[in-house]
């Protein structure tokens, strides 16, 4: 029974991160070398897998070139988009809401967010649908708006689906920002323009970091948005690899369009927390 | 700005409310060009409520509030040519010490180019004795740079006048007498005017020329450090500024009181007469060993501060009485012990007369 | 607010409920995205979950609970309710997107299915990969051969052996909105010509590479089926030619359709059906050139875990009484004629179910290769990223 304090401490720590690591290797590190075998095989002639030992699904990666350009061009410009619309409102709720209606504001944000994103896209499309907005502006006389299926409609599903995610820490790091920053700020004679530019935003910038992160990556798998109210005619990533393993069961080249992905995603939070690290002088980049 | 105008601070006629509360009822204020002023009080006095109408971070609900002669009213704080040194220092965690001095000069327009700037940040840097610390990073710095980082970000700038709230409350009893003097010698060099609030009566008799304290929302008095102690306005100030014995009392004519127990005793001159209240500074009182006297009692306790001890002395009917004897300057070598016989002696001029306490 | 303005708010809250009710049913269009969306997954994965493999002690104990695999919309409710009153098993019904990702699921293993729907095509790739079981025909008693229309039952026997026994069959066609487009459309080459002309950003076409590869192959008068990588690069031209102009690649088109959203759409026969049931001006048209005629069957997975119940179930939708309430739910046309003499008579006289002969000549089955010939779904990736 002779344990030392600091062994015990190992064993609670041990015990405490287990479950985690037991969930990870389980369910990401096990499937995540299926995958990276996978990827070396062969399409079965029925589709499927079929064991070798060939880098022929990456050298085949081209052929999906195009998805991968839609992918990381819509991935950082929806973050964007995103981060336009939500600033503003995480702004609005950590610093001018009354304190009293600030919980309240806060769950109103978060709380669609419990809702199947499916549906709340499905109500988009009404919205957008020629019985949605374009119906309302015949009223004032414009005729055949067409709002669905367009890269805007993607744009809207894409802002409204993720601002939360945006929001959230966004407020997170401005609703912890010391106000009397502020006010030394403008003490030393920087007009609002001035501290929002050289104080809020630099200090804020761990939660703008994480934000753009998390869509962004979120984004790189995105399908279900461009195909509902995109109609379908941009093709991600996502939308790729639906089509190889749920249509034609090519798993190999699946399995390889994924681990490049997951190499993507990488590079891009590193990208994120160098920057992250640059901009705000701390190395937090508080990655849910 | 006028540079001719004598005050760089006047309040006129200044109340602060906050909904139903008043923070500041009708204040009148004048600070001299160049004097190093401390707004003393208990916390919720109005003190800092003050300070920040000066800043600009908070307007009057009534009168006004004027910098060097011109009225500050709807005047934002970056309009106003003060600067403060806040609480905790508020220093930007995302810039480095040279660039928080720097701060307030990069606001300047016309803009200041940026040899010049950096000129000036190394001069302020050295002015508070943190030369080569300009590429720190704030958290690496202990409390007393930090503190030195915000009067230098402050100063650097030249304010008319600067604000310091609360600006040694952060630090360690040694660390805080070093600052009093650093800035008290900051001052002088300068010359630039001093806004200090504390609610701590010693730094604000230590360090300013000016004491201004506060209570309940007004000023109570407004004087030398030397006037307030010796020449309290009222017995607020007297409790409040060191340390004070309170008896009740009753003048039966100028310069005579009966205290409680029915002792005669001789007090400062007043013009009241009946009920009051007498309040004498326990260095005012001296201490001889006899059992018989006007006012006699025996020492209960007895604390040893070094230079002086103080002694707690119990008089029959009118209460403990603190004294402070400087043992070392009388000729008597031994302490007296605890449950000895004293008389304690006074001169009248020291027990000062105030009206009865209310709940007299 | 009053009543009369959220009436006709464009869209009311009683339209949404009624769209959501639909989705919740699953009544979006047979190879809809609800596979694609995942939502197919997880119930497989439930399914999984629910049902522990048991061993068939014998050939009554059916167990409590069993699960098929099928299309969304695609069953009357009341028949798995009947069942479960009568023998005591509750179903679980999944619906999916694709036939590619049945087979899909089937191939990855333990998909806990004891009955599931797949079309013609693909019955011989299940057979040769060893998926699905040969039938016992003892235990289907309700089935009559001499009955069905061969045209339609012939792919569910391999080699003699019985694998698969339809449930109804069908055809793809286009749908299209006369109110909206005034040129009469008659063949594949008309759709896609007005596409790009009068009904430009109002044409759909299925998110699904045998029916839209297959059409834009009728167009040059190429098989519905060919793998020729000359024919399929003039149907690539095609398609690329005309992807500016579509509304919308997605096989979930009635919501577009009934929306006036999009005003053309390839659509399969119940769906058209439906359509021209709720709008009259929506009509279905086969291709002159052709398309597809197809079967869907039902079939038994090998490692089905509750197979008594799977054949329960299959003989008791065998059953021409059962069966007549599935064709009258779905509005597919029925392989049986025992079942036609129960169906109502307009719904034997719906050109949209039963065409005339004339029509369904040109029309090809769907064939295997086309499930598993990369170059076609190479077509269709690049197709969809152009």
């Amino acid at each position: 029974m002779a344990m030392s304090a600091a062994g015990k401490r190992r064993a609670v720590t041990g015990l405490l991160v287990a479950p985690a690591a037991a969930w990870l290797v389980v369910f990401l590190v096990l499937p995540f070398i299926a995958i990276v075998v996978f990827s070396l095989g062969e399409r079965a002639p029925e589709g499927g897998y079929q064991p070798a030992l060939t880098l022929a699904q990456y050298m085949n990666l081209p052929a999906r070139a195009a998805a991968f350009w839609n992918t990381l061009v819509l991935a950082p410009i929806g973050a964007l988009a995103c981060l336009v619309v939500a600033y503003p409102v995480a702004y609005y709720l950590a610093v001018k809401a009354d304190p009293r209606w600030r919980l309240l504001l806060v769950s109103l944000v978060v709380v669609p967010f419990w809702t199947s994103l499916l549906v709340r896209t499905y109500a988009w499309m009404y919205i957008l649908g020629s019985r949605g907005i374009p119906n309302l502006l015949t009223l004032v006389g414009i005729e055949d708006v067409r709002l669905l299926n367009t890269p805007f409609a993607v744009l809207v599903g894409i802002v409204y689906g993720y601002l939360p995610l945006m929001i959230m820490p966004i407020y997170v790091s401005l609703e912890k920002l010391d106000r009397r920053l502020l006010e030394a700020s403008a003490d030393l004679g920087a007009r609002p323009v001035s501290t929002f530019l050289g104080v809020t935003l630099p200090l804020s910038m761990p939660g703008v970091m994480t934000g753009v992160a998390l869509v962004t990556i979120l984004l790189l798998g995105e399908y279900l948005i461009p195909q509902l109210l995109g109609g379908g005619k941009v093709f991600f990533i996502g939308n790729a690899l639906v089509d190889l393993f749920l249509q034609s069961r090519n798993w190999p080249f699946g399995s390889a369009i994924a681990v490049t992905l997951v190499l993507v995603v990488v590079v891009v939070l590193l990208g994120a927390m160098r920057l992250a690290y640059r901009v705000a002088g701390t190395r937090q980049v508080d990655l849910v | 700005m006028t540079a001719t105008h004598p005050n760089d601070i006047e309040f006129r006629r200044v109340v602060k409310r906050y909904g139903a509360v008043t923070a500041v009822t009708g204040i009148d204020l004048a600070v001299p060009r160049g004097a190093f002023v401390a707004l003393l009080g208990p916390s919720g006095c109005g003190k800092t409520t003050c300070l920040r109408m000066i800043g600009g971070f908070e307007q009057p609900s009534e009168g006004e509030v004027l910098i060097r002669g011109e009225a500050m009213t709807g005047v934002p704080p970056y309009r106003r040519p003060v600067n403060m040194v806040f609480q905790h220092y508020a220093l930007f965690p995302h810039l480095d010490v040279s660039a928080n001095v720097a701060y307030g000069l990069k606001q300047m327009r016309p803009r200041i180019e940026t040899g010049e700037i950096a000129r000036r940040v190394a001069e302020a840097l050295e002015m508070v004795r943190l030369d080569g610390f300009g590429g720190r990073r704030i958290h690496e710095l202990s409390g007393g740079q930090q503190q030195r980082v915000a009067l230098a970000r402050a100063l650097v700038n030249r304010p008319a006048v600067l604000l310091l709230d609360e600006p040694l409350a952060a630090l360690d009893k040694k660390l805080r007498t070093a600052m009093q003097i650093e800035l008290q010698s900051l001052q002088r060099n300068l010359g630039i005017t001093f806004v200090l609030v504390t609610h701590d009566q010693e730094e604000a008799l230590s360090m300013s020329d000016l004491v201004c304290v506060m209570n309940a929302g007004r000023i109570v008095q407004m004087a030398t450090p030397r006037e307030i102690y010796d020449r309290p306005a009222d017995l607020f100030v007297a409790d409040f500024v060191g340390k004070t014995n309170i008896l009740d009392a009753s003048v039966v004519a100028s310069g005579r009181a009966r205290l409680a127990d029915g002792s005669m005793v001789a007090v400062a001159p007043s013009d009241r007469v009946g009920a009051a209240t007498v309040a004498i500074r326990p260095e005012a009182i001296r201490l001889a060993r006899k059992a018989a006297g006007d006012l006699t009692g025996t020492v209960t306790n007895r604390i040893f501060l070094g230079a002086t001890a103080e002694y707690a002395v119990r008089v029959p009917g009118v209460g403990d009485l603190l004294v402070t004897a400087d043992h070392h300057a009388t000729s008597k070598s031994d302490l007296i012990e605890p449950g000895e016989a004293v008389a304690l002696t006074f001169d009248p001029g020291a027990a000062l007369v105030f009206p009865a306490r209310s709940s007299a | 607010m009053t009543k009369g303005y959220r009436d006709n708010a464009p869209i009311s809250a009683s339209a949404f409920l009624d769209e959501l009710m639909r989705l919740k049913r699953g009544s979006v269009s047979r190879r809809h995205f609800l596979g694609v969306t995942g939502l197919g997954l997880a119930t497989a994965v439930l399914s999984r979950e629910l049902i522990l493999p048991r061993p068939a002690f014998a050939a009554e104990d059916l167990g409590t609970k069993m699960s098929i695999a099928t299309w969304p919309n695609y069953h009357d409710p009341a028949t798995f309710e009947a069942f479960t009153a009568a023998t005591g098993v509750a179903v679980e019904v999944n619906v999916f997107g694709s036939n590619e990702e049945m087979l899909a699921k089937l191939q990855a293993g333990a998909s806990g299915w004891d009955l599931f729907v797949p079309t013609n095509y693909t019955i011989s790739t299940y057979v040769k990969l060893g998926l699905i079981e040969a039938l016992d025909m003892a235990k289907l008693g309700n089935f009559d051969g001499s009955t069905q229309n061969t045209r339609f039952t012939s792919e569910g026997t391999i080699d003699g052996t019985v694998y698969a026994v339809p449930k109804n069959w069908g055809t793809t066609g286009f749908a299209v909105n006369t109110g909206k487009l005034k040129t009469p459309v008659t063949s594949w080459k008309g759709f896609f010509e007005a596409a790009k002309g009068e009904a430009d950003g109002r044409v759909m076409v299925h998110d699904y590479q045998l029916t839209t590869i297959g059409s834009a192959l009728k167009v040059f008068g190429y098989s519905f089926n060919s793998i020729d990588p000359a024919e399929l690069a003039k149907a690539e031209e095609l398609l690329i030619s005309v992807k500016p102009h579509l509304y919308a690649i997605s096989s979930d088109y009635q919501p577009a359709m009934r929306a006036t959203d999009a005003w053309m759409t390839m659509c399969w026969t119940n769906d058209g059906a439906q359509l021209n049931r709720d709008m009259p001006e929506i009509a279905y048209v086969l291709g002159s050139e052709g398309g597809e005629i197809w079967t869907d069957f039902y079939a038994i997975p090998k490692d089905a875990p509750n197979k008594p119940a799977g054949y329960a179930l299959l003989n008791y939708l065998m059953d021409p009484a059962n069966a007549v309430k599935e064709h009258i739910a779905n509005g597919a046309p029925t392989t049986d004629s025992r079942v036609a003499a129960l169906l109502p008579k307009e719904m034997l006289e719906n050109t949209i179910l039963y065409p005339d002969e004339a029509a369904l000549t040109p029309l090809e089955f769907g064939a295997a290769v086309t499930l598993t010939d990369p170059a076609r779904a190479e077509l269709m990736a690049r197709f969809k990223s152009a």
